[in-house]
């Protein structure tokens, strides 16, 4: 019976295994070939600090060149460390029929060292087997008379590697996660923001609230409109009316005497008269920066001003 | 098409999508606020700017301001008619400085002034107001 819910068939790849046609998703065990592995009894705790470790531990073992990742586990007090080179593995997989999409996960034959009681057969001149508890390859030559056990599904380990979405991927999983983290703080801020706009006019709102239950009566936004149209309407015509009679009070000055002046709601007129020329000039100057101009009504000592409201 | 082959592609273009939506949702929320505050602004100006017009217009103690014009000059020298909401008043034998203090404080009063006529005669002045608030 499977516990572990994984029913794919699982396959022994090795250097010189034939080409094979997989129409269903396999599990792949690897041997030593595609390998190299380490025991140390270290005195880490968890897997992932091991793994930390890992490459330090290979150092002067494997190719300076190669882009090497780490499997490691627990076995008894010591720790396993196995280095492989994923893209080299996907290739060969690949040139061997085994496509990487069709690959469920990669298991090590270090990994079934306790099933491989016997040597199991590696085609016509190579075996697997294991020395000391490592699993090694072997020429066959080597092993005359032996009993060779059958490959199966009950090497399968527990653990295994889950490999890269596949050679014709753009992005390696790393990279998919740390972008997709990026992304998704980003996210999150911009929604924080977004937020963050819905509750800044609050300050308006109080204020709006805060005039509503002071002036009931201005509460209907027709009511306000009425209200506002007709004041503003006085307002204007009103500060009209004061600015220029503002303006006429501005054109009296010694020698200057205002003698009548008149104002209805259409028009106004003021009558001045002036004692000398030289207050008539100044007048003049006055009346010109006010704006207005004399009627021909006026004389020269009497001026005559009108305009409409 | 097989879905495993660009599952790392379908991780990050999954999270991308969920950027852009944040990001349209901020953005969304901000057109939301900025149109949502311009009304509400419009609004809280044309209540502020209705009463400040009432307050000044639409004053219930304007007649009681309008009779501090009244006592400026001695009673001999005005006409006062007061009828609701509209006055006539006609001041006579005015020396040019009482005009002047009288048109004024008149101004200074918020009432819709109707007409203003001020006329010389010798060396007095009359005044006729007639305004209404």
């Amino acid at each position: 019976m499977n516990f572990t819910g994984n029913s794919n068939p699982l396959v022994l790849v090795h250097r010189n295994m034939e080409h094979i046609a997989i129409d269903v998703p396999v599990d792949v065990m690897l041997t030593p070939q595609f390998y190299t592995v380490k025991k140390e009894p270290l005195p880490v705790r968890f897997a992932y600090q091991a793994k930390k470790i890992a490459p330090s531990l290979f150092d002067g073992l494997l190719d300076t060149e190669g882009n090497y990742d780490y499997f490691v586990y627990r076995e008894n007090d010591s720790w396993v460390f196995i280095a492989y080179e994923a893209a080299e593995i996907m290739y060969f997989l690949q040139k061997k029929g085994i496509s990487p999409e069709k690959i469920g996960k990669i298991y090590f034959a270090q990994q079934a060292v306790n099933k491989i009681t016997s040597p199991v057969a590696l085609g016509e001149k190579e075996a697997l087997t294991q020395i000391d508890g490592t699993v090694v390859v072997i020429p066959r030559m080597a092993l005359p008379n032996a009993d060779f056990l059958p490959f199966d599904n009950s090497f399968r380990p527990l653990q295994g590697v889950r490999p890269e979405a596949g050679v014709q991927s753009l992005l390696s999983r790393k990279e998919a996660i740390v972008l997709a983290v990026v992304l998704v703080l980003f996210a999150a801020v911009w929604f924080a923001e977004g937020m963050r706009y819905g509750k800044t006019n609050v300050k308006l709102q109080e204020r709006l609230t805060e005039l509503y239950e002071s002036y009931p009566a201005l509460q209907s936004a027709y009511a306000r409109e009425s209200i506002a149209s007709k004041y503003r309407t006085i307002d204007t015509v009103e500060r009209k009316k004061r600015k220029i009679i503002g303006k006429i009070a501005g054109l009296i000055f010694k020698g200057v005497t205002l003698t009548e002046f008149d104002m209805t709601p259409q028009k106004f007129k003021a009558v001045f008269v002036l004692s000398d020329a030289k207050v008539a000039k100044r007048f003049d100057q006055l009346l010109k920066s006010a704006g207005f101009s004399k009627t021909p009504a006026s004389s020269d000592r009497k001026i005559v001003v009108e305009g409409r409201l | 098409m097989n879905v495993k082959r660009y599952t790392n592609e379908l991780i990050v273009a999954t999270a991308l999508l969920f950027a852009l939506a944040a990001l349209g949702y901020k953005f969304s929320e901000r057109t939301k606020m900025a149109e949502s505050n311009q009304i509400m602004a419009k609004e809280v100006a044309v209540f502020q700017e209705t009463v400040s017009l009432k307050k000044i217009w639409g004053d219930k103690r304007l007649g009681k301001k309008l009779e501090s014009i009244r006592k400026l000059v001695p009673a001999s020298k005005v006409k006062w008619q007061k009828k609701g909401k509209k006055l006539t008043a006609r001041f006579s034998g005015l020396k040019p400085s009482e005009v002047n203090t009288l048109v004024t404080k008149l101004l200074n009063i918020a009432v819709q002034v109707e007409t203003l006529k001020v006329k010389k005669n010798g060396d007095t002045y009359t005044l006729e107001i007639q305004c209404k608030w």
